[in-house]
């Protein structure tokens, strides 16, 4: 049987994989991918936790999550959509209106 | 008694008569004059049958009746009510038959001022409302109330005509110089309720002083404090400044506020706080000191000034001056007699001595200030030099002044002689236990040749001589003028005379004061006491000062055989300056106002700009310059807020790992 850690080290090496993606793409869609890469590397605790711990609590709440994903980003694109149409831009570098 | 458990109805008369000025003064004659009389009249009657009642019943007791106003603790608590002893009564007698002669006299002497006569007749009646009831009050606390009250009317009163720039400058001097006295009067009040737990009289009379938990030396502080309030009101020195310029007020109003009743109040605080006071010897040779000082200080300035009433005004303070001086002197006789009563009846006669002359002189001053009112009624003018030869045309008013001036002159047999005297006796025996006494004996005698003179300079200047242009169409004053003008003559003539009375003079009653609880008799008076009056060197002493006062005004100012005018000129011109200069005091006021408290305040002034400012500014610059700063952080990319947010928990966690807080 494969070991716990192993599980444990994909879902941190997938989790520092998408916060280094958010934290440096430019591109709005990327960021919001690495987001979905963050998710997905609970997602893997959950589901692994649950399978050693024998408790299916953890599974439903991976269920729960990735629901809560597709909502996160259905949400996300659309607000991605008004921001093309009205600064014609989705470079997060030229977002940056509330500041100084 | 019948009368006298009604005396809380006195003050409350003239309440009644005010409403009525107030509600109808407009739509009746003399702008509701006759209510303010009525009900001033009415409290008179009252009051006078209340005095009369106990002054003649016979008991020494005094009638008091008191209700609670506030209950501090269990112990504690603040009452209001009556108190009527010799000295009420007689206060009573005083005050209120001269408020009702000086607002008949006003019904004629304000005849012309139109719509301002209810205004007029208004403060007057809340003035008698305060006086009457200052006399009766029962505790401190209650004459406190009532003695602001009478500082307000006398600063409305003064500034009646408010238009005049001088008058609304003296108004709010008389308010400010008497606050120093009132504040002092205050803290001396809650002092003597600190330390012996009430304020009521008949209490506070009757304390036993042997009692060492009283703490003599605070209880005498308080009553240093009490006598500043009577310093104020009575003006003293050093708060004496104001009353002359008071005397840009209404006439009436100078000789019922200014010299007949309200300026007796301090006189009568310290002869009602007399058995306190004859605790604290102390208090009692500063009273004397002040008052014989202020006596000789305020003659001299009375000497040269041209103005008819401010003549009288510095003659008041003068006046005042020896009611304290034979108060002072009297209560240090009792106080250091040490139950020895053949001292102690002395100090009674100085006690009694003071009130005596308060009471005459309150009915000699408000004659020669009601006559000057008709004088300057006549003349329109209050300036003596342009006045003269008056005595043809102002019958009456030169007559009624001439027995005002013998009598403050101290003449015998008219009354300022007899209690004169009484006075510079009570000093000359307090000289035995203090010398200090015989130098206010000195200035005492000084004083009563000074004031001889100054009234007849006054006399001889306003009545005889030649006619000036202003009097050329003088005319007698007016019916309800002279009528009150003649009775008060009778008074300041014949009230000496009571001391010549049967049973000793005055009914036994008022010559007695309440000392430890025990009423010490005074010294029975009658014919033996005149003749004996008369073989003692002191009183020929003061007649013959008296008289020879008269003598040098007569050659000066009537036979002009000695000349007056070399005095303004030459090398006395300086002391004639300074005494029109009234000493520099307003100029000392101006400085200490002006220049001492001005420059104080400008240097206040540049530390609350430059330090208080400075700091205030400094510290908002200092906010500025920083959140300047800081504000860069706001970089509004969302990418750096997250990018802090992730190394920041990163290193906590980080921390927590090392430090073992994730085990």
């Amino acid at each position: 049987m494969i070991p716990q850690e192993y599980f444990l080290a994909l879902a941190s090496i997938l989790f520092v994989i998408g916060a280094y993606g958010v934290l440096t793409r430019k591109n709005a869609i990327v960021v919001l991918m690495c987001i979905e890469l963050m998710l997905n590397a609970a997602n893997i605790n959950f589901v692994t936790f649950a399978a050693f711990r024998n408790d299916t609590a953890g599974q439903v709440f991976a269920l729960f999550s990735i629901a809560i994903a597709a909502a996160e980003v259905a949400v996300g694109l659309a607000i991605l959509l008004n921001l093309q149409k009205m600064q014609d831009t989705i470079n997060l570098d030229d977002i940056k209106l509330l500041r100084w | 008694m019948v009368y006298a458990e009604y005396a809380w109805l006195i003050p409350i008369m003239p309440i009644i008569g005010l409403l009525l000025v107030a509600l109808l003064g407009k739509k009746t004659p003399e702008g509701g004059g006759y209510f303010a009389v009525g009900g001033i009249a009415a409290s008179c009657v009252l009051g006078v049958m209340v005095a009369f009642e106990y002054l003649t019943g016979g008991s020494s007791e005094p009638i008091s009746g008191t209700m609670t106003w506030l209950q501090l603790n269990s112990l504690l608590k603040l009452e209001m009510g009556y108190y009527i002893d010799s000295l009420s009564a007689v206060m009573l007698i005083v005050v209120t038959i001269l408020c009702t002669l000086i607002l008949v006299y006003s019904l004629g002497y304000m005849h012309e001022e139109g719509e301002r006569k209810r205004r007029y007749y208004i403060e007057m009646s809340l003035f008698v409302v305060g006086m009457e009831g200052l006399v009766v009050a029962s505790n401190y606390l209650e004459m406190f109330i009532f003695w602001e009250m009478m500082g307000l009317c006398s600063y409305l009163l003064i500034g009646f005509w408010y238009f005049k720039p001088s008058a609304a400058a003296a108004a709010k001097k008389a308010f400010l110089v008497t606050r120093i006295g009132d504040i002092l009067f205050m803290t001396g009040i809650i002092i003597i309720f600190a330390s012996l737990g009430t304020l009521n009289f008949r209490e506070l009379f009757t304390m036993d002083f042997a009692n060492p938990t009283i703490d003599m030396n605070l209880l005498g502080f308080g009553l240093f404090c009490v006598f500043g309030g009577a310093v104020g009101k009575s003006a003293q020195f050093p708060l004496h400044d104001w009353l002359p310029d008071a005397m840009e007020g209404p006439t009436t109003v100078s000789a019922l506020i200014h010299a007949a009743t309200m300026v007796k109040a301090g006189v009568y605080l310290v002869a009602r706080s007399f058995p306190l006071m004859v605790q604290t010897p102390d208090v009692l040779l500063i009273v004397a000191c002040i008052g014989g000082f202020t006596a000789l200080f305020a003659a001299t300035m009375a000497l040269n000034n041209p103005n008819i009433k401010r003549v009288l005004a510095y003659s008041t303070i003068s006046q005042l001056g020896y009611m304290f001086l034979a108060l002072g002197a009297g209560g240090y006789m009792i106080a250091t007699a040490n139950f020895n009563e053949a001292a102690a009846e002395l100090g009674n006669a100085g006690y009694m001595a003071g009130m005596f002359h308060l009471l005459n002189h309150a009915f000699f001053k408000a004659l020669l200030f009601l006559g000057a009112g008709a004088v300057i009624h006549a003349v329109h003018t209050e300036d003596m030099r342009l006045m003269g030869g008056l005595s043809k045309k102002l019958k009456i008013t030169s007559f009624v002044m001439l027995i005002g001036a013998l009598s403050i002159a101290g003449i015998p047999p008219l009354s300022g002689f007899w209690s004169k005297d009484e006075v510079l006796a009570a000093v000359y025996n307090a000289g035995s236990v203090n010398v200090w006494f015989y130098l206010l004996y000195i200035m005492g005698v000084v004083t009563a040749f000074l004031t001889a003179f100054y009234m007849f300079r006054l006399w001889f200047m306003t009545f005889k001589g030649e006619g000036k242009e202003a009097t050329h169409h003088a005319h007698e004053a007016p019916k309800s003028m002279a009528v009150p003008l003649m009775i008060l003559a009778i008074f300041a003539f014949s009230t000496g005379f009571i001391l010549m009375g049967p049973d000793g003079g005055l009914p036994a009653v008022i010559r007695t004061v309440n000392i430890d609880g025990q009423l010490i008799a005074g010294e029975t008076l009658g014919l033996g006491w005149i003749e004996k009056l008369f073989t003692e060197w002191q009183t020929w002493l003061s007649i013959v000062a008296a008289v020879s006062g008269v003598g040098l005004a007569y050659m000066a100012y009537y036979k002009k055989s000695i000349s007056v005018d070399r005095f303004a000129t030459g090398g006395s011109k300086k002391v004639y300056d300074m005494l029109l200069a009234r000493y520099w005091f307003p100029k000392g006021y101006d400085w200490i106002g002006m220049k001492a408290v001005y420059g104080f305040s400008l240097a206040i002034d540049l530390f609350d700009r430059k330090v208080i400012d400075g700091v205030v500014n400094a510290i908002s610059r200092l906010a500025v310059a920083g959140s300047g700063t800081l504000r860069k952080v706001q970089t509004g990319v969302v990418q750096t807020y997250a990018t802090v947010i992730i190394a920041a928990l990163s290193a906590i966690l980080f921390l927590m790992y090392l430090l073992g807080g994730l085990r």
